[in-house]
């Protein structure tokens, strides 16, 4: 029997796999998964009577999952904070990061602006694409550490909030 | 027989570098790639007979620099360049150095990429070709008058739009003559706050208008032909995402009338080799020329399902000098074919682009299935390229058979470490409107807003999921996955998390 926590949606779920034969038995909460290996990271399962395959590969502590389209990024509980998307990893909702390496366009928002949750907060160019990063809570602007044409990467945060209580 | 070229120069990259060395290989002629320092492990550089390093990983050290290009060519002894799409596909002076250096470019002629580049330009000459175009101003007027008849005579309703434009601002779609007045006034306002500056215009309005566009081909005897149609109104920030033909719009007569007007277009602009006019289609039945691209484009496989006919081959020929072979006069189009761009973007995240390295990648097979693709397992996909990774086409003969068949192949195709839309392109095609032939260019903003999240539905098995790749990661694949060039693996202790042999007693 091996045991895995994984969190989902600020939850940790925690998991039991036992293998018998080529079969996986996964317990889940209340629920009982059995997952046949089609290779390494094919497995076929039945869900509602329908067969359905399941792609999955883990690197370092994320694991990565297709199901019928659906992706899922499923992390271990973990202290550490891994590279890319620091911020988003560690929830620090009062900080505004880019999602990946790129160069600010334009700051839609200046410091003393009071911001609201989801408010666009700065456009972000990357793969010639702009992505507009919104806010993840509601307060005040309290620090703005770049200027449009600035290349960013992920780890230093674009825009710093004051929240409000 | 005499292969067409001694060697092609392929000046691109990832997937359409690839359809293009694959076309060379069907005519025997051997091809070359170019790389940059980002691509100098990627699959196209070691799908082509030889590979020349053109430079550093930004595009204008590289695959934008004409003369490393051109020098590239003449190293390896070749006698043609094939642009592909994008990059310098539709660049004159790439062309114009070509014809200096002796080398054939796979594709239409200096003065026919100037003309039909400029979009201003193009469309004058193509009006007085009788070729119909959006009615509407020619410039802007302060005389209430000129709008008026601008839209009596384009028939209501029409658009006022600020000169200036961009986001709806200044923006006012007009009924009726007697609302005329009041939102030219609004559109002036609204245009001077945005912009600063209230210069407007008119134009008819095209009410639900679909995409479609024509594929023609002319070789330099004279002949054009038109290898019929394509529709992509499914966009999104005018990126076209999914592409059918043949279109549920179009019935034989439109489809004859429509394809006529686009060989008048390419004959007009003197055009050689493949190129797309592209048509906005109202519901009535009227057309209106945007304009013609000058290059193969990103969806010309689904084409090439219904006809049989390789577009990137016909290309070579012509441009060998061959004329248009007898049998491309005589097509038929049969069954009906889809395609979808794998973008590496989140389709659950406002299409934020994504980033990272392909940790698991499986292609769909089966009858009618058919993968562009120009990535392998292990790549790195970077922010220093278009997203664009690959291209799924799916042929069944029927429409709704090939959504059938495009929604399986879709959940088939695997690709772990980056995001994708698939998802999003699935609950577009499977969207009652969609599936009844309802797609005009508005539909991603009317109809795909507010999408259900099915990630709770499968969040048992995700985990389990996670947990069987966790074993199974640990025991064999950390050796093929360091192989494949994996960032450093840590030992299986470190990696396996919290677990205990024997009894489940969780630490």
């Amino acid at each position: 029997m091996y045991n895995f926590e994984f969190i989902y949606d600020d939850e940790t779920l925690t998991t039991a796999v036992e293998k018998q034969g080529e079969t996986f038995r996964v317990t889940v909460g209340e629920s009982t998964i059995e997952l046949q290996p089609i290779s390494e990271n094919l497995f076929s399962t039945i869900i509602d009577g329908q067969r359905k395959v399941v792609a999955a590969v883990r690197s370092k502590d994320t694991c990565y999952i297709d199901i019928d389209s659906v992706l899922f990024e499923l992390r271990e509980p973990s202290d550490d904070i891994y590279g890319a998307g620091a911020g988003d990893a560690a929830g620090e909702k009062d900080k505004v990061f880019a999602p990946m390496p790129g160069k600010v366009v334009k700051l839609l928002v200046a410091v003393g602006d009071e911001v609201t949750e989801k408010q666009p907060m700065v456009i972000v160019e990357a793969m010639k694409m702009e992505n507009t990063v919104l806010s993840k809570a509601k307060g005040t602007v309290k620090a703005v550490n770049f200027a449009a044409g600035d290349q960013v990467d992920t780890d230093t945060p674009i825009i710093e909030l004051e929240l409000e209580e | 027989m005499k292969p067409l070229f001694n060697k092609i120069l392929v000046a691109n990259r990832s997937e359409i570098a690839i359809r293009v060395m694959n076309a060379c290989r069907t005519l025997g002629i051997p091809s070359v790639a170019v790389y940059s320092d980002a691509d100098s492990n990627s699959k196209h550089r070691y799908y082509a007979d030889e590979s020349v390093h053109i430079g550093a990983s930004s595009p204008r050290e590289s695959y934008l620099d004409i003369e490393k290009i051109i020098n590239a060519a003449k190293q390896t002894g070749c006698d043609a360049i094939h642009p592909g799409y994008g990059f310098l596909a539709e660049n004159p002076i790439l062309a114009q150095r070509c014809e200096e250096e002796k080398l054939t470019f796979i594709g239409p002629s200096p003065d026919a990429i100037r003309l039909l580049g400029n979009k201003v330009a193009s469309r004058v000459k193509m009006a007085d070709a009788g070729i119909p175009l959006i009615p509407g101003m020619k410039d802007s007027s302060a005389d209430i008058n000129l709008y008026r008849e601008t839209a009596q005579k384009a028939g209501y309703p029409v658009l006022i739009k600020a000169a200036a434009g961009g986001g709806g601002k200044g923006m006012r779609i007009v009924n009726s003559e007697d609302e005329l007045g009041a939102a030219l006034e609004a559109a002036r306002r609204e245009a001077k706050n945005a912009f600063d500056d209230d210069t407007v215009y008119l134009e008819k309005y095209i009410v639900n208008p679909r995409h479609i566009e024509f594929q023609v081909l002319a070789d330099n005897h004279g002949n054009t032909i038109h290898v019929f149609e394509r529709e992509g109104s499914i966009q999104r920030r005018h990126q076209k995402s999914i592409e059918e033909t043949p279109s549920v719009a179009l019935d034989d007569e439109l489809r004859a009338k429509m394809g006529a007007d686009a060989v008048k277009v390419a004959k007009t602009a003197g055009y050689r080799n493949a190129g797309t006019v592209e048509f906005l289609l109202d519901e009535t039945g009227h057309y209106y020329f945007l304009e013609m691209n000058t290059r193969i484009q990103v969806e010309h496989p689904i084409t090439e399902m219904v006809t049989g006919v390789d577009l990137v081959v016909e290309q070579i020929r012509i441009a060998a000098g061959l004329e248009l072979s007898e049998q491309l006069h005589h097509l038929t189009q049969r069954g009906h074919a889809i395609e979808c761009r794998i973008y590496a973007e989140d389709g659950e995240n406002n299409f934020m682009p994504s980033t990272g390295k392909i940790l698991f990648y499986s292609e769909p097979v089966g009858p009618g299935i058919r993968v562009d693709s120009g990535i392998v397992a292990g790549m790195d996909i970077t922010i220093d390229y278009d997203p664009i990774m690959a291209k799924l086409i799916v042929h069944a003969p029927t429409r709704e058979l090939a959504i059938k068949k495009m929604v399986d192949a879709l959940n088939a195709y695997k690709i772990l470490g980056v995001r994708t839309s698939k998802k999003f392109m699935i609950d577009c095609m499977l969207h009652p409107e969609f599936t009844a032939g309802r797609t005009y260019t508005n539909f991603i903003e009317n109809h795909m807003s507010n999408r259900e999240d099915e990630s709770n539905t499968y969040r048992h098995l995700a985990v389990a999921a996670a947990a069987v790749a966790s074993m199974t990661t640990n025991s064999k694949s950390t050796a093929q996955l360091s192989e494949t060039g994996g960032a450093t693996i840590p030992s299986p202790w470190e990696i396996i998390g919290a677990w205990q042999i024997g009894d489940s007693i969780h630490v």
